[in-house]
């Protein structure tokens, strides 16, 4: 079978959209991720037993489930249990979210370890409260030795967002589908959208590589 | 609300299908996902620019596009060209194909963390490449390997969920199966959830046995030594 792009190019609006919109989405789940996994930073952490314990549970249930159960969970078990109905956009993003999140907070545990002690007892020193110790010196200077790795998180989660087609929300994988379905020339759509998927990917991942080697020349 | 297991229970040998299913994919795709992956990384460590280049576009393709593209394009794709996989097929070469990439960059950490010395030592000794590289530096990656190797193998364990999406009946497609039916979502994702979770805190638990026992093993000669 020959390839036949000049017949699909014009078609492609749909599929410009869903790239942008997979972006979008991608950008709005990783910012759920980095608080969810802020928080779980901060309970792992914390001074009781039981609070400690939730994050362990949740970081091992996040990285023992598949994403996709976890998005269909959200999107068909959350409504019928708690009684909120949210739609399809909403619960692509917390689940997605909510998964990076529990990546997000090993991320942040590799960046806490690398602080000195005397950052804690100098706060200490000084008198101030835990959670400006927290807010003000120790949260700050973990994400700024974690950013590189936090780009390449943000990758991962635009590599989770195909599988929001099954709920129904036209990202790039599901307004390649539809146009496939609608020219039947799946070859050439789907090649496109790996390519747009790859271009995306490979130019965050290669600022990514490119902010860690900086970071590394700052430092030395 | 109230939850009715009745339906998880009269299903329970579609479910049960699905768990073999999905213990056999992960099960030939993780050693074969190895093997790729130990092939690629010879090829990727090579001098030979010839070599380097595929083995480097392989595994910077396989490792930004996403696993669900690869396999719609494998499952939707391929027929045009008169090859037609059935779902199972199109999973385990997407898969291992998949994990291979990674596989490759994770043995290529352990190759690098190994210090020149040994190869400069394998090579005075007049040991050939095949030699050598079997029998002097792979034994010693492992214990920088084994790590994140795991955890490419249980994501692996997890990517099979996505072939519900071409039709094959493993666990997460039994569940939209069941839950097509019967119209209980949220008892059976629940279910599968758990039986995932449990899949993959066992297979941690077995692999962190292997890995004590390598430690212990690995540990020995060098205590020997001093």
């Amino acid at each position: 079978m020959e390839l036949q792009f000049a017949e699909i190019i014009p078609k492609t609006g749909p599929m410009l959209w869903g790239a942008l919109y997979t972006i979008f989405v991608g950008i709005l789940a990783c910012c759920v991720g980095i608080l969810v996994g802020t928080v779980l930073l901060l309970l792992r952490n914390s001074r009781w037993w039981l609070l400690r314990s939730i994050a362990t549970v949740y970081g091992s249930f996040i990285r023992g489930t598949p994403a996709l159960v976890q998005i269909l969970i959200f999107y068909y078990a959350l409504a019928p249990l708690t009684g909120v109905n949210i739609g399809p956009f909403t619960a692509g993003i917390m689940a997605i979210g909510f998964n990076s999140g529990a990546f997000v907070a090993e991320i942040l545990r590799g960046g806490l370890s690398r602080i000195p002690k005397g950052q804690w007892e100098a706060a200490e020193a000084l008198g101030l409260s835990k959670s400006k110790v927290w807010l003000k010196i120790i949260l700050p200077q973990v994400f700024n030795s974690v950013i590189p790795l936090l780009v390449n998180e943000f990758t991962m989660v635009i590599k989770i967002t195909p599988l929001l087609s099954t709920i129904t929300l036209v990202e790039l994988t599901r307004a390649s589908q539809m146009l496939y379905n609608e020219t039947f020339r799946p070859v050439e759509v789907l090649g496109l959208a790996a390519i747009v998927y790859f271009v995306i990917c490979f130019s965050i991942s290669q600022f990514g590589e490119y902010l860690q080697r900086r970071s590394l020349k700052y430092r030395v | 609300m109230t939850f009715d297991y009745s339906a998880i229970w009269d299903n329970r040998d579609i479910l049960f299908e699905g768990l073999m299913n999905t213990l056999l994919i992960s099960g030939i795709s993780i050693p074969v996902g190895i093997l790729i992956g130990v092939f690629v990384c010879l090829l990727r460590i090579s001098r030979s620019r010839l070599l380097r280049w595929p083995a480097i576009v392989f595994i910077e393709l396989m490792r930004n596009i996403p696993l669900l593209i690869i396999i719609f394009m494998v499952f939707y794709a391929l027929p045009f060209y008169g090859i037609r996989l059935s779902g199972l097929t199109t999973g385990l070469i997407c898969l291992s194909v998949y994990g291979g990439a990674y596989f490759a960059e994770v043995f290529r950490g352990g190759v690098e963390a190994i210090s020149q010395g040994q190869f400069d030592a394998a090579k005075a000794l007049g040991l050939k490449y095949g030699f050598y590289m079997r029998r002097v530096i792979f034994p010693q990656i492992y214990q920088y390997v084994f790590p994140p190797g795991t955890n490419i193998a249980l994501t692996m364990i997890k990517e099979t969920s996505l072939l519900s999406m071409i039709t094959v009946a493993e666990l997460t497609y039994a569940a939209s199966d069941i839950n097509g039916r019967t119209f209980t979502p949220v008892e059976t994702f629940a279910t599968i959830a758990v039986i995932y979770w449990m899949l993959s805190t066992l297979f941690l638990k077995l692999t962190q046995m292997v890995q004590v026992r390598i430690d212990v093993e690995t540990a020995k000669p060098a205590a020997a030594l001093r």
